[in-house]
C-alpha cells in the first residue's frame, strides 16, 4: 500500500510536466538560494559528515567506503 | 451597406497582416548587424568568446572546515572495559576545489580535500575514523564531463584517498539528459569504490590488511514544476562486500572482556530521496529535503531537513536550516554481546539513534563583471552548526569558503 501511494505520489508530480514552463518564466529559479541541492562543496563536506556519523550512507549517489574506514 | 463594409474588411485582413510581416522583418533588418569580415573588429569571435581548445580556468574556491567532536560510544576503548570510552576528536578540513572549460565541450573538475585529526585516540587505537592519535588523509578526485550535445552531458569520475590506514580508489561515470526545453533533467551514474587497509586485532596491533569493494548506481529526475517551484527525486542503491568495519572497533562482551566487531561480509543500501525548491514572495526560498534510507543490516532511515532562504541585497543572502534524523539500529547492535554471537557491534553509528543539526550561513556573491571596489566574481560563504545526538554525540562546525568565478 505504501509503494502505491509512493508511486502514484511521484506520477502526480510528473503530470504536471506536461505544462512546460518556458525558460523566460524561470528567473527566479536562476537564484542561487533555489538549487534543490547544496553546491559541491557544501554537499560532499555535509554527506561525508552525516555518513561517518549515522551508518546510514550510500545509495544516494555518493559511494560509501573511499576512506574512513567507519562507513 | 453593413454587410458589404464587413466583407471589404474581411478581405483586407490578410493584406494587413502580410504588409505588418513585411515591416517587422524590414525594421529587424535594419537595426541588425550586418556579417562582419573575419578580420574585422566587429567579427563574432572577437566580441563573443572564440571557439578555442585552450583551458579556461573558471573558479577556484578553498572551503575550510572545522569540526570539534565531544561524546561517548561503546565501540571506543578510550574509557573504562564496559564502556562506553571517548570518541572526542578535532577535524581541521581544508579543500579547494579548481573549475577549467577546455574547448567549448569539454569541463574539468579538480577537487582536493585534505583531512587533519588531532586528539583523535588519545588512548588506544580506536576513533570514528583513525587509527592514531594524529592522522593526515587526504584525496585527489578528478571529474571530467563531456558536453555531446547541448541536451546531453557524459561525465567520467577517478579519485584516490590516502590515509595513514587507508588507501582507496574511486571511479564512476555519469550520464545527464536535459528535455522538454530544460524543463526536466535526468540523470544516472554509476560508481565504484575499492578501498584496502589495515586489519587491527583487540589490543590494536597491526593483523595484516582487509579490503572491501562498494559499487552505487543511481537514478535522478528534476523537474521545474512552476514558475517558482523546482523538485528533484533520486533513488540509488549501493552493493559492498569485504571487512565492512574499520577494524579496531571493539565490543563489551559478557564475559567481562572486550572482543572485536564480528560484521557480514556484504551490506545492501538504498536510498530515496525527493527535494524542492520554493520561491517565496519576499525574496525568500524555501528549501525542503527528504530521504528514506533502508539497508540489509536491518537499519531504516528517515531524514527531514528544512532551510529558509532570504535574499538581503543582489549579492548577499542568508539562511537558516534545521534537519532532523532518525534510525533503527543494526539488527546485531549490542553494548553487551553473547561469546556466541555470529555478529556484534557496539558502534554507536550504528545503535537506534535520532540527531538534529541547527545551523545558519551568510553568502555573498559578487558578479563577475563588475563589483564593488573593483572586486570581480567573489565568492565568500561562512556557516556554522551544531549537530547533537541522543545516543551522547555532540559536534560544532564552524565552515568558511572564499573563492573566485572568472
Amino acid at each position: 500500500m505504501r509503494a502505491l501511494r509512493l508511486v502514484l505520489a511521484i506520477a502526480a508530480m510528473g503530470t504536471t510536466a506536461c505544462a512546460t514552463v518556458p525558460q523566460n518564466r524561470r528567473a527566479r529559479l536562476a537564484d542561487p538560494m533555489m538549487s534543490v541541492t547544496d553546491g559541491p562543496l557544501e554537499a560532499a563536506r555535509r554527506q561525508k559528515f552525516y555518513d561517518v556519523r549515522e551508518g546510514a550512507a550510500g545509495g544516494d549517489g555518493a559511494a560509501a567506503g573511499g576512506g574512513c574506514g567507519c562507513q | 451597406m453593413e454587410r458589404r463594409r464587413a466583407v471589404a474588411a474581411a478581405a483586407s485582413r490578410p493584406l494587413v497582416a502580410v504588409l505588418r510581416v513585411a515591416l517587422l522583418v524590414a525594421s529587424i533588418a535594419t537595426i541588425a548587424p550586418t556579417s562582419a569580415r573575419a578580420d574585422s573588429p566587429l567579427a563574432d569571435d572577437r566580441i563573443l568568446d572564440a571557439p578555442s581548445d585552450a583551458i579556461r580556468l573558471r573558479s577556484v574556491t578553498l572551503l575550510v572546515t572545522g569540526f570539534d567532536q565531544f561524546g561517548y560510544g561503546y565501540q571506543s576503548k578510550a574509557g573504562p572495559t564496559m564502556g562506553p570510552g571517548s570518541e572526542r576528536e578535532t577535524i581541521f578540513e581544508p579543500e579547494v576545489e579548481i573549475v577549467a572549460t577546455q574547448g567549448d565541450r569539454l569541463t574539468h573538475r579538480l577537487w582536493v580535500p585534505v583531512d587533519l585529526v588531532t586528539n583523535a585516540s588519545p588512548h588506544a587505537p580506536d576513533v570514528t575514523t583513525q587509527a592514531s592519535q594524529q592522522v593526515q588523509g587526504g584525496s585527489v578526485d578528478w571529474t571530467t564531463t563531456y558536453r555531446a550535445n547541448p541536451k546531453t552531458d557524459v561525465s567520467i569520475r577517478g579519485a584516490i584517498h590516502l590515509e595513514e590506514p587507508f588507501r582507496s580508489w574511486t571511479s564512476g561515470i555519469g550520464v545527464r539528459r536535459s528535455l522538454a526545453d530544460d524543463a526536466t533533467v535526468i540523470s544516472a551514474s554509476l560508481l565504484a569504490a575499492f578501498d584496502w587497509f589495515d586489519r587491527f586485532s583487540v589490543d590494536g596491533t597491526k593483523n595484516g590488511r582487509a579490503d572491501r569493494s562498494s559499487s552505487t548506481g543511481s537514478l535522478a529526475l528534476t523537474q521545474v514544476l512552476t514558475p517558482t517551484t523546482v523538485a528533484n527525486v533520486s533513488y540509488g542503491i549501493t552493493s559492498q562486500d569485504g571487512e565492512l568495519g574499520n577494524a579496531w572497533n571493539i565490543v563489551p562482551l559478557a564475559s567481562g572482556s572486550r572482543g572485536s566487531e564480528l560484521l557480514p561480509t556484504s551490506r545492501t543500501r538504498s536510498a530515496l530521496v525527493g527535494r524542492a525548491s520554493q520561491w517565496l514572495p519576499w525574496n525568500g526560498a524555501l528549501r525542503l529535503y527528504y530521504r528514506l534510507y533502508a539497508d540489509s543490516w536491518g537499519i531504516v532511515a528517515h531524514s527531514m531537513e528544512g532551510q529558509l532562504m532570504q535574499r538581503i541585497t543582489p549579492e548577499l543572502y542568508v539562511g537558516g536550516y534545521y534537519r532532523f534524523h532518525t534510525q533503527s539500529g543494526a539488527s546485531f547492535f549490542t553494548t553487551l554481546a553473547p561469546l556466541d554471537a555470529t555478529f556484534r557491534t557496539a558502534d554507536s553509528d550504528l545503535a537506534p539513534l535520532d540527531s538534529q543539526t541547527v545551523g545558519g550561513k551568510i553568502v555573498v556573491d559578487l558578479p563577475t563583471s563588475a563589483g564593488p571596489y573593483g572586486v570581480r566574481g567573489l565568492h565568500f560563504e561562512l556557516a556554522c552548526e551544531r549537530y547533537f545526538r541522543t545516543n551522547d554525540l555532540q559536534v560544532n562546525i564552524v565552515s568558511w569558503a572564499t573563492g573566485f568565478r572568472f
